[in-house]
């Protein structure tokens, strides 16, 4: 599903972003991707969807070539991956609802596959009483499960999250956190970056520990404090 | 493209003509600018080539005879002009007798003490010939002057020399005028492209979007390409009817003039048979402006 073969992304300033990595995640796992500020774990994340590019090394997701791929494959790429960030990313003129669609009407959808997809994604989130709701009337905790709606309603085959629940508080966390393994019970391949430690620790996955952009541990069952 | 697609690209683009209130402004007015320049020199490009063509039309090959030529030598001239009508190379011609000419002089000159000296004698016979084809001047005026009646010096004269120096003028002034053009309309490039890269720019966190959903690029192009379409579009209507406008005010105006100076043969064009052809080349060029333009803005936004 994801494969890194001894991929390293060194920046333009000559900033390491990660360094040889090789890692294989399977279809349907939970990986928790964890270390300091500054450790790899965006840059990690950023290779997956082809935001950035490996300087050296191979990068393998949902059968694309990341790592040498034509520009008119990208959009391909991302339209097998939801993603969600810290900072939410929402169209603040667009309602939830609209939101969500957005993403479909984005991929060429039928008007009748949007409004029954929609929904269906609203629902899942626990969010369908706010549908009509602008982003800056809803709570953060509310506005990150729009994304999350909108990062599944293409039924993406990989969800990859970066810090999450950075922004939100510990109750609110949890919850998004609870939605996340919902999620990955439905059968998708769910990859977070985080750096709170009691979340992984409380959720017994497969955490891969990055420092200094290597991998310096990959625990099945892990927590943050396990060192192997 | 699907159509349902389409129709949410156009409404998009649409839409962000009408948000973006003060921009659109100012790039339609860039583009009004433009293309009525654009429209009154080839207006004027079109009313100069006409009215020469008419004045060639209209040009005579003045031919004098000598004051003492004789009947003879008179109908060896007319004989050849004849021949030369049947042939249709000349299309009609005039004759005018001594007396005739005596008369025109007095008129003209509103004064008889101006006359003195001057008899009907001394007056020459004259020939008035109009060519079908202007081009064909050169040849008809060396076989005229062969004529033993034909009055060598000066006697023979025609207007088309200076015709074809002012078209060489002209021509030159065009190029200068085409070349001026092109630089406006690179200017105007460049205008509405900074417009659309405002807005473009207004928008970065939606394309940011679109891109990480899986947005095509022409997905993301289009709400753009559309704005500079319509802000072209928009553009050419409103700098059509201000061409429209001006132009047949100053018709009128110079027209007037014209006809005052009793120079009606030189006349300033009506809109209306031009119109059409006007209006499509400005819905072209506007919209290839703004099309260009738009392009210009978002091609560097599309590389992530
Ligand atoms: N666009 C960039 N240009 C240069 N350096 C970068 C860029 N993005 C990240 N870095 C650097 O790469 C390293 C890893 O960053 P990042 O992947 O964001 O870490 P994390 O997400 O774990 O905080 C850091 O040293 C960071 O400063
Ligand atoms: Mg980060």
């Amino acid at each position: 599903m994801i494969r890194f073969v001894d991929a390293t992304k060194i920046y333009s300033n000559g900033v390491i972003g990660v360094k040889n990595i090789t890692v294989n995640i399977e279809k349907g796992e939970f990986v928790f991707i964890i270390g300091p500020s500054g450790s790899g774990k965006s840059t990690f994340l950023k290779l997956i969807m082809h935001e950035e590019v490996p300087t050296e090394g191979e990068v393998y997701v949902n059968g694309y070539s990341v790592h040498d791929m034509a520009h008119s494959e990208i959009p391909y790429l991302r339209r097998s991956l939801g993603v969600v960030f810290q900072d939410f990313r929402l169209l603040p003129n667009k309602t939830a609802y609209e939101n969500v669609a957005f993403a479909m009407q984005i991929v060429e959808a039928t008007s009748r596959e949007i409004r029954r997809q929609v929904p269906l994604a609203l629902g899942l989130v626990g969010l369908s009483k706010k549908a009509k709701a602008y982003p800056d009337q809803l709570s953060g905790g509310e506005q990150q499960r729009v994304v999350l709606a909108r990062a599944l309603v293409n039924n993406p085959a990989v969800l990859i999250a970066d810090e999450p629940t950075g922004n939100l508080d510990p109750k609110t966390s949890i919850e998004i956190m609870n939605l996340l393994e919902e999620i990955n019970q439905r059968g998708t391949t769910v990859v977070v970056a985080t750096h709170e430690k009691s979340i992984v620790d409380s959720m017994k996955k497969r955490v891969i520990t990055l420092e200094h952009g290597e991998i310096i541990s990959d625990v099945k069952k892990g927590s943050y404090s396990n060192e192997n | 493209m699907k159509i349902r697609t389409m129709k949410l690209l156009i409404k998009e683009g649409a839409q962000n003509v009408i948000k973006n209130k003060l921009m659109s402004f100012a790039s339609i007015m860039t583009v009004v600018a433009t293309l009525f320049f654009l429209g009154i020199v080839l207006l004027l490009a079109v009313n100069i080539s006409s009215n020469i063509e008419a004045m060639k039309r209209d040009l005579e090959i003045t031919v004098f005879l000598n004051v003492n030529a004789t009947n003879y030598q008179r109908e060896e001239v007319v004989s050849f002009l004849e021949s030369k009508k049947d042939a249709g190379i000349i299309s009609e011609y005039r004759y005018e007798s001594k007396e005739q000419m005596y008369q025109n002089i007095k008129e003209s000159l509103n004064d008889d003490s101006l006359l003195e000296g001057f008899t009907v004698d001394n007056a020459a016979e004259s020939f008035y010939i109009k060519l079908v084809d202007p081009n064909s001047s050169d040849e008809i005026i060396t076989e005229l002057s062969r004529f033993s009646g034909v009055n060598k010096d000066n006697g023979i004269g025609y207007g088309k020399d200076e015709l074809d120096k002012l078209e060489g003028i002209l021509k030159v002034f065009n190029y200068i005028i085409m070349a001026i053009l092109a630089v406006l309309m690179i200017i105007s490039v460049f205008l509405i492209s900074n417009t659309i890269r405002l807005t473009v720019f207004a928008r970065r966190r939606q394309i940011e979007i679109m891109k990480y959903v899986g947005a095509l690029d022409s997905f993301i192009r289009w709400p753009f390409i559309v704005e500079g379409l319509l802000i072209g579009l928009i553009g050419a209507v409103l700098s059509f009817f201000i061409t429209s406008q001006v132009y047949k005010w100053l018709q009128g105006f110079i027209n007037g003039i014209l006809v005052n100076l009793k120079m009606a043969t030189l006349r300033i064009m009506e809109f209306g048979p031009v119109a059409f052809r006007i209006f499509m080349i400005y819905s072209i060029f506007g919209m290839v402006i703004g099309g260009i333009g738009s392009l210009l803005s978002v091609r560097k936004h599309l590389n992530v």
